[in-house]
């Protein structure tokens, strides 16, 4: 039971927490009712991204896995805020209540089991990690993609959806820092601008959206309807 | 043998003197927070005094149920005190008795005794506040259960002298995710269980949004001053186990020296000082939550230590 | 070399449209340069039937046979649509309004840029940014009428698709972990199918998954499809024939090309899903077929139900199963995006895609009308036509590889979807024509690519010329190992 203290560094450690505080920043997506606090924790979530990178990076001496770390920092944390923020405009935000096709405790129930789905999805693969960060990254990583899809089917308003595909994407990448570290910085950097392009594309629909429709509940669109 | 009786003695000598003080200066600081004087720290004392030299007014129409809940209220944490580590960072005399599972159980009875006392009094207040509170903790129960099992997965123990070393050997372990989450879990546990914004105000006056102190409307004298004694002494004992078990593991004396124990009386007061601090930032910061709101304050402390449970299962 | 140049052409092909003169300069820029890209592409796809694989990059930037046969069909199908816009465009879309064409070439030449480059990425995580490239190009296209219907598909389309992409993403990192168990090789393909067998099964079953799931949604496999109607129905019709095969054939393309990986550690792991899926949206398509009121969205479930059909031939396994697979996707792209322009000139002759309120179409636009006909029955597979051939061969090889169920499952959903869209045809084409129903009529441009399109799939019907064939044969051996 004693046994991990000593082969855990405390990198591995400082990797593992942010690893917790990731998926509890995923839970919180879930729980969240506001836009504007969903937004920061969002940012929240990217931070904790780049600091898992940066701990694997600094572990590992990879300059490049640091290179991502700024990234991430870069691009999700600063640019994506930023540029969600602007999309619509601050009625949006001001309004409390996000509607939401479950309800909040039983969403929170539902994330649990996705959680739980993935530990025991993820468990046969662990066998094979060469590193004890892999351990938490990818089920982790895995979880975050998981509740962020949820995140996006039960919500009816444009920003949350699109917010809840970043996070999709952090979860993907948080997974990828530890078991693909070395993949070629070209393609990382080609990655960030997509969800960087993906970002600005959605937001721009939602103008659009918001312009013609006049609302942003996306949910509530359903001209289009199979008969 | 003689030496751990009496350091067990000093403890609870502890929580009875202090656990007021630590009331007074909770009150003093988020009133200063809110830009005002504020009434002395030693106010509860003056409280207590003044309540004690009362005339009592007992219902004719309450049982004996009544009669008794406050002496069970004022003596069930001064019980937990015997179990859990407050100055001394080894088991003493009486902490052979119980676990943390088993001081949990204890408070929970004067818990229990109070909210039947508030029912039985037929005061219409009464009840309303004891049904909350029910809520409440009927709530916080399962969350509890899974911070002891998280807990006690980690370190292999419910015992709370066991579990507090398991954190700081090695000092890499104080940074495990799991125990972080913990922390934060047991955090909103203390908020909802001690009444604490954003579940319950503990300075409204207002009667039908009260949760925790209408319980004890009823109360007058000597009985009203043990019921806020033992409820100053709760909250005393539970940040005792979320400050000594979780957060700061150190600072307890290691030696069964008496300049020791004494040393760590000022040493635990610090350490309370510094999470009221926290706690008074919390409750100027955020507002009461809506009466059905605070199942979703709960539901985010079961998923957190859900989380550090989760963490703790990747972690092997 | 080729390939670059494509890739530039495509890009120059996007910026040169902006160019803000008139209305005739970007359509006239957009058919040089996928005429130009075409020519090309054949030059890519004669190279690749002698010397295997087509180099540009080492590791980046290469295509193999069935890389060529992709690309052949997208330059194909971007040469056609790009002539069929001319007219569709200017008369339908952007009615004289010299900016929203320009918008829309420049679009079109993004949408076309991405779709390009799939087929020619070895490295995996690059094919894995042009998916999603191909998602945020064509996005704009979707909406391009702007109307709030439009708007909603256009939202649930890139939602989903962006959704799926992310899953493929991680499925795509597992993969490389995959490959850095056994060594450091490059990421492309042809290195993965080499190591494959040193791969332990289960990351690769588990980064299989996470790509089907998430590039099914892209390529609009039961039950992540509900985007895919909604996109079809709302995007101009040369789009649509476009989306048909980016969205769904390229991607495609990249699900299969999992299958010599899987086979290596994991037996036939890749083929039973394949068959289930497959079946699963073949049978879903084919029964919603029949209850479809809208042309477009026919057309839309009818891609579905043939992605279904590549999926579960290439399930079935074996060389002739593979040949059959890597035919009907040549049959299928042709045949769809004739359909489209089909479906394109008819709405431009009623001005109505609901296909109840059209009716007589023989009498009011013969051209359209027959051309309907010859979609419908090339797209539901009868005789003379493509696809006919290529489901044909697809059944044969599932019954003599003894996959009796599957074979006869197949067989039932196709007779289904068959009579289903023949029915909606058959109603539309003859029939009374509703009195004062006015349409514009049809440019020389659309006659044009509909004769262009028309051509190969009556001809593959009845011959296969020899280097075709070839490179056919050679494209699917890669899908088996």
């Amino acid at each position: 039971m004693l046994d991990h203290n000593t082969t855990l560094s405390i990198f591995a450690k400082l990797d593992a927490l942010a690893g917790g505080l990731f998926l509890l920043s995923a839970f919180g997506m879930v729980a969240m009712r506001q836009v504007l606090a969903y937004l920061n924790l969002f940012a929240l979530q990217s931070v904790l991204l780049a600091s898992s990178a940066f701990v694997l990076g600094y572990q590992y001496e990879s300059n490049h896995l640091i290179a991502v770390a700024g990234i991430t920092l870069v691009v999700k944390a600063v640019l994506i805020t930023w540029l969600l923020r602007r999309t619509i405009d601050r009625e949006v935000y001001a309004r409390r209540e996000i509607s939401q096709a479950l309800n909040i405790p039983s969403s929170l129930l539902i994330a649990m089991v996705l959680t739980i789905i993935v530990y025991f999805v993820s468990s046969p693969l662990l066998s094979f990690a060469s590193d004890p960060t892999i351990k938490f990254n990818l089920p982790i990583g895995m979880a975050g993609l998981l509740i962020g899809a949820y995140v996006v089917t039960v919500r009816r308003e444009a920003v949350p959806q699109v917010i809840g595909i970043l996070s999709m994407e952090n979860g993907a990448f948080f997974a990828g820092i530890s078991i693909a570290s070395s993949l070629p910085l070209i393609a990382e950097l080609a990655a960030a601008f997509d969800v960087l392009i993906i970002a600005l594309v959605m937001g721009l629909l939602t103008r659009r959206i918001h312009e013609r429709v006049g609302t942003t509940a996306v949910g509530k669109m359903v001209s289009l309807r199979e008969e | 043998m003689v030496d751990r009786i009496v350091f067990n003695i000093i403890q609870v000598l502890v929580v009875m003197t202090f656990a007021p003080l630590i009331k007074g200066v909770l009150n003093k600081l988020k009133e200063i927070i809110q830009s005002k004087r504020g009434p002395s720290i030693f106010q509860p004392y003056r409280d207590l005094w003044k309540l004690f030299h009362k005339d009592e007014v007992v219902s004719e129409q309450s049982s004996w149920i009544f009669r008794v809940t406050p002496y069970i209220v004022f003596v069930t944490p001064i019980f937990v005190t015997l179990l859990i580590p407050v100055l001394t960072g080894y088991p003493l005399f009486f902490a052979f008795m119980g676990d943390m599972l088993g001081g949990g159980f204890i408070l929970a009875l004067g818990g229990f005794f109070a909210t039947l006392a508030a029912v039985d009094t037929a005061n219409p207040y009464g009840p309303v506040g004891a049904s909350r509170t029910r809520m409440v903790g009927f709530l916080a129960e399962p969350v509890f259960m899974i911070v002891f099992f998280t807990v006690s997965f980690i370190a292999g123990s419910t015992i709370p002298y066991i579990v507090q070393k398991q954190w700081v050997t090695p000092l890499a372990n104080f940074f495990d995710p799991s125990h972080i989450l913990l922390m934060l879990a047991f955090l909103m546990l203390i908020i909802a269980e001690s009444g604490r914004i954003p579940v319950d105000n503990p300075s409204g006056h207002f009667e039908l949004a009260m949760i925790d102190e209408s319980k004890g409307l009823e109360y007058s004298g000597r009985a009203a001053a043990l019921m806020k004694w033992g409820g100053a002494m709760k909250f005393f004992v539970l940040l005792c186990i979320f400050l000594n078990v979780l957060v700061t593991p150190w600072g307890l004396a290691q030696t069964e020296a008496l300049s020791d124990v004494l040393l760590a009386i000022p040493l635990i007061l610090v350490k309370m000082f510094g999470f009221i601090l926290v706690l008074v930032v919390i409750e100027s910061s955020l507002a009461k939550l809506r009466l059905f709101r605070i199942t979703e304050f709960l539901g985010a402390a079961f998923i957190t230590s859900m989380a550090a449970m989760i963490t703790r299962l990747l972690e092997m | 070399m080729e390939l670059i140049i494509i890739l530039v052409i495509a890009l120059l092909a996007a910026g040169l449209s902006l160019i803000p003169v008139g209305k005739k300069l970007a359509p006239a820029i957009t058919n040089i340069g996928t005429l130009a890209i075409f020519l090309l592409s054949l030059r890519v796809a004669f190279v690749a039937i002698k010397s295997a694989e087509v180099v540009a990059l080492k590791n980046w930037v290469a295509c193999d046979s069935l890389g060529a046969i992709i690309l052949l069909l997208v330059a194909f199908v971007g040469l056609t649509a790009s002539i069929f816009s001319w007219g569709y465009v200017e008369k339908r879309v952007a009615v004289n309004n010299p900016y929203k064409i320009r918008r829309y070439y420049a679009l079109y030449n993004l949408f076309l840029f991405s779709m390009l480059a799939i087929p020619m990425l070895s490295n995996i995580a690059l094919v894995w940014i042009a998916v999603g490239l191909t998602t945020v190009s064509s996005v704009f296209l979707v909406a391009f009428d702007n109307t709030s219907e439009s708007l909603e598909a256009a939202w649930k389309y890139i939602i989903l698709t962006s959704m799926g992409a992310a899953f493929a993403l991680l499925g795509v990192l597992i993969l490389y972990w995959g490959l850095n168990t056994v060594g450091h090789g490059p990421f492309t393909w042809a290195e993965l199918v080499k190591l494959s067998p040193g791969i332990p099964g289960d990351i690769l079953k588990t980064a299989f998954i996470f790509i089907l799931i998430g590039l099914g949604t892209k390529a609009g496999l039961v039950p992540f499809h509900t985007w895919l109607p909604d996109a079809y129905s709302q995007a101009p019709a040369p789009v649509c024939a476009l989306l048909s095969i980016a969205e769904s054939t390229t991607v495609l393309y990249v699900i299969l090309r999992m299958q010599p990986i899987l086979q290596g550690a994991a037996g036939n792991y890749a083929g039973v899903w394949f068959i289930v899926f497959g079946l699963i949206s073949v049978g879903v398509a084919a029964f919603l077929i029949i209850q479809v009121k809208d042309l477009k969205r026919l057309f839309a479930f009818s891609t579905i139900e043939h992605m279904g059909i590549i999926l579960v031939a290439a399930g079935i396994g074996g060389p002739a199963a593979w040949y059959a697979a890597t035919l009907q996707i040549v049959s299928h792209a042709l045949a769809k995006s004739f359909a489209f322009f089909a479906t394109g000139s008819s709405l431009m002759a009623t001005g109505n895609q609901d296909i109840a309120s059209v009716r007589g179409l023989i009498r009011t636009s013969p051209v359209s009308a027959v051309s309907l006909a010859v979609a419908g029955l090339a797209i539901a597979g009868a005789p003379p036509f493509a696809v006919f051939l290529s489901e044909f061969s697809i059944l044969k090889a599932g019954l003599t590889s003894g996959q009796y169920i599957a074979s006869g499952l197949l067989a039932f959903f196709i007779v289904i979807a068959f009579w289903g869209v023949m029915y909606h045809i058959n109603r539309m084409v003859f029939g009374r024509p509703e009195p004062g129903s006015k349409g514009i009529p049809l440019r020389a441009s659309n006659i044009t690519a509909l004769l262009l399109a028309g051509a190969p799939i009556v001809l593959l019907g009845l011959f296969l010329p020899g280097p075709f064939n070839k490179l056919v044969h050679l494209a699917s051996i890669l899908l088996g190992r």
